[in-house]
């Protein structure tokens, strides 16, 4: 049996409504609909259409209008105590932070420890490490697609001179996906394109 | 902590689907705070308290919502809070109906949920804002999409345990199955393992079915002490009785990589753990598997239900697959999970998730709910598990019958 038929939805899909073309949009001229409204609409949820429009509670208000609204934003966004990490990668330098106190290095930086709240120091890591876990994807949504590609290998890597967290990124280069497994031995790989964010300057690949 | 006990006097659920084209959340929350004021049989100027349930601004435009939702049920001037946790946020809105009334602030306490999730956006754009739950310089620039993050959790947990693709793929049939019997479902389906697994390929392991919904619509639920009750509630002691026995609350790193090892590495939820325990001690529950009749589970992927089991305390680490396998967790097991159909087939209006869950545990202890779904109530305890990010907040909520 196909999905389809399997499928016993309570209610009945909604109707396809098509968008007004510019001319029968009135005054408005963002108008895009002006339709009825279906169930499911309210709590008197046992209305159904074949009942008759007589005992509908909602039949004053079926008529809906909808518009289009669009919004564009731009932000002068700060990378923060974070930067020197950004900017070193395009130096081709990979820097964590370690804590003073109780020694450990955060391979993705933090400024301040948060095992005893002790204010941290850049460090040089070597780039390389070890693949934990991945996953690849056969999707992705659109607006990922200037930055990466399909299919898409997410990559948690333990680095080394790091132990204890993780640091995340994607895993390119890496021939067929078959040939992937973690603990594969992986290196920070360097972009001289440029890039809307500096965390796309760097990728992992195989050793 | 004050001797005083809070009490769960009714809930409603506006209609979860894809698109909701009637309305957006404001009408939605009108219509389950119309829903739950019936079943509370409680006036709503008699209600001194309000809380606000809802995740994103950006899906709805819409800064400060709780003011527009306030004044349209009714409550304006009364006190209103907004709480927020991702996905948790209406785990967290009934963790906050027990704090105010049990600290005194107020007797009786409405929360009203909800999203605006279909497709005001398309749905590449929900996912995106969505991902803005990540952190955005560090995960949502490589991955602004939480699939990628939770399957590579779930591969982990497959490595570090031998689970299998099948066991939660048997997890979506169960919860699609459940929402059958359910009529605020979005998405009640009577399918097989075979189905979800030849689903179209997401970000292996998991597949199309093996995926929550975006859905549209709103839960609400009433919370008072029993005195508020006996002078404003027409149905308190007719209506099976219902007390909020224990609540919990954890966290997580916001980066799945920041974790410690081993546990929870980037396997296991760690707040679950920690705000389980914590609802357990509370509610004086030693054996949760045993001692529970029902819980509503997170399942924003079938895997994140298996893992739960565990987190939960349902079972040991790494029993999580074997005991899906052998219907622990079905209608008619041991403990069943997620009867209302749960985030797969229930829906996820964000903001309303933990609350709808509230409202099908208040329901399932009433026995109330559609006959086919109904569990055997012997206990009269049953659990909610609201969870945002990859595990960043968790609240767990547990709910007794106790007339």
């Amino acid at each position: 049996m196909t999905e389809d038929k399997r499928q016993k939805k309570t209610f009945p899909k909604l109707p396809v409504i098509n968008d007004l073309p510019p001319k029968k949009r009135g005054l408005v001229t963002t108008k895009l609909q002006v339709f009825e409204a279906l169930d499911p609409m309210g709590p008197e949820l046992h209305w159904m259409p074949e009942r008759g429009k007589a005992d509908d509670p909602w039949k004053d208000f079926r008529t809906i209008e909808r518009i289009q609204i669009d919004q564009h934003i731009t932000y002068r966004h700060s990378l923060g105590k974070y930067s020197k990490f950004f900017l070193e990668l395009e130096n081709k330098k990979f820097f964590a932070t370690k804590c003073p106190k109780c020694g450990q290095v955060w391979p993705i930086p933090r400024p301040v420890c948060p095992n005893d709240l002790t204010i941290c120091k850049w460090v040089e890591l070597p780039g390389t490490g070890t693949l934990v876990s991945h996953s690849v994807s056969q999707f992705i949504p659109i607006f990922m697609t200037d930055r990466v590609e399909i299919p898409y290998v997410l990559a948690m890597v333990r680095m080394d001179g790091a132990p204890k967290t993780l640091f995340t990124h994607m895993l390119k280069n890496y021939g067929k996906e078959k040939d992937i497994y973690d603990g594969m031995r992986v290196k920070v790989s360097y972009s001289n394109k440029p890039a809307p964010h500096p965390l796309l300057l760097m990728w992992f690949e195989p050793v | 902590m004050s001797e005083r006990k809070v009490y769960v006097l009714g809930g409603g659920i506006s209609k979860m689907a894809a698109e909701r084209p009637d309305g957006a959340m404001r009408d939605w929350i009108v219509e389950a705070v119309m829903e739950a004021i019936k079943d509370a049989g409680v006036e709503i100027k008699d209600i001194e308290h309000a809380t606000t349930s809802y995740f994103s601004d950006h899906f709805d435009k819409q800064l400060k919502g709780g003011a527009i939702f306030q004044d349209h049920i009714g409550m304006c001037p009364k006190p209103n809070v907004r709480v927020e946790g991702g996905g948790a946020t209406g785990g967290l809105a009934i963790r906050n109906a027990y704090a105010y009334i049990k600290a005194g602030l107020c007797d009786s306490m409405i929360i009203y949920g909800s999203e605006n999730m279909g497709r005001h956006v398309p749905s590449d754009t929900a996912q995106e804002f969505i991902a803005y739950a990540s952190d955005f310089d560090w995960e949502f620039q490589i991955a602004g999409f939480y699939i990628a993050y939770y399957a590579l959790m779930m591969r982990a947990h497959m490595d570090m345990y031998g689970t299998k693709e099948e066991q939660f793929a048997k997890i979506s049939v169960k919860n699609h199955r459940n929402a059958m019997y359910n009529e605020y479902a979005h998405q009640p389906m009577d399918i097989t393992v075979d189905d979800v697994m030849n689903s179209p390929l997401i970000t292996s392991p998991y597949k199309k079915l093996d995926c929550s919904l975006l859905s549209d619509g709103a839960s609400c639920l009433i919370f008072a002490t029993a005195e508020w009750a006996e002078k404003y509630c027409s149905t308190w002691r007719q209506n099976p009785t219902i007390e909020f026995v224990g609540t919990g609350c954890g966290t997580d790193a916001m980066r799945l990589a920041d974790r410690p090892w081993p546990y929870p590495g980037i396997a296991h939820y760690r707040a679950k753990r920690v705000a389980s325990q914590m609802a357990y001690k509370m509610a004086g529950i030693k054996d949760p598997a045993k001692e529970l009749d029902c819980a509503e589970i997170h399942d924003a992927y079938s895997g994140t239900e298996l893992v739960s089991y565990e987190d939960l305390g349902f079972c040991g680490l790494g029993q999580g697959g074997p005991l899906t396998n052998d219907g622990y967790f079905d209608l008619g097991g041991e403990l069943p999970c997620n009867t209302s159909g749960g985030l797969m087939g229930m829906g996820h209006p964000v903001g309303a998730t933990g609350i709808n869950q509230g409202v099908e545990i208040l329901n399932q202890l009433r026995q109330e709910v559609h006959p086919a779904r109904q569990t055997l109530i012997k206990t009269g305890l049953g659990l909610t598990d609201s969870h945002g990010g990859t595990g960043t907040f968790v609240g767990v909520n547990i709910f007794r019958r106790v007339d």
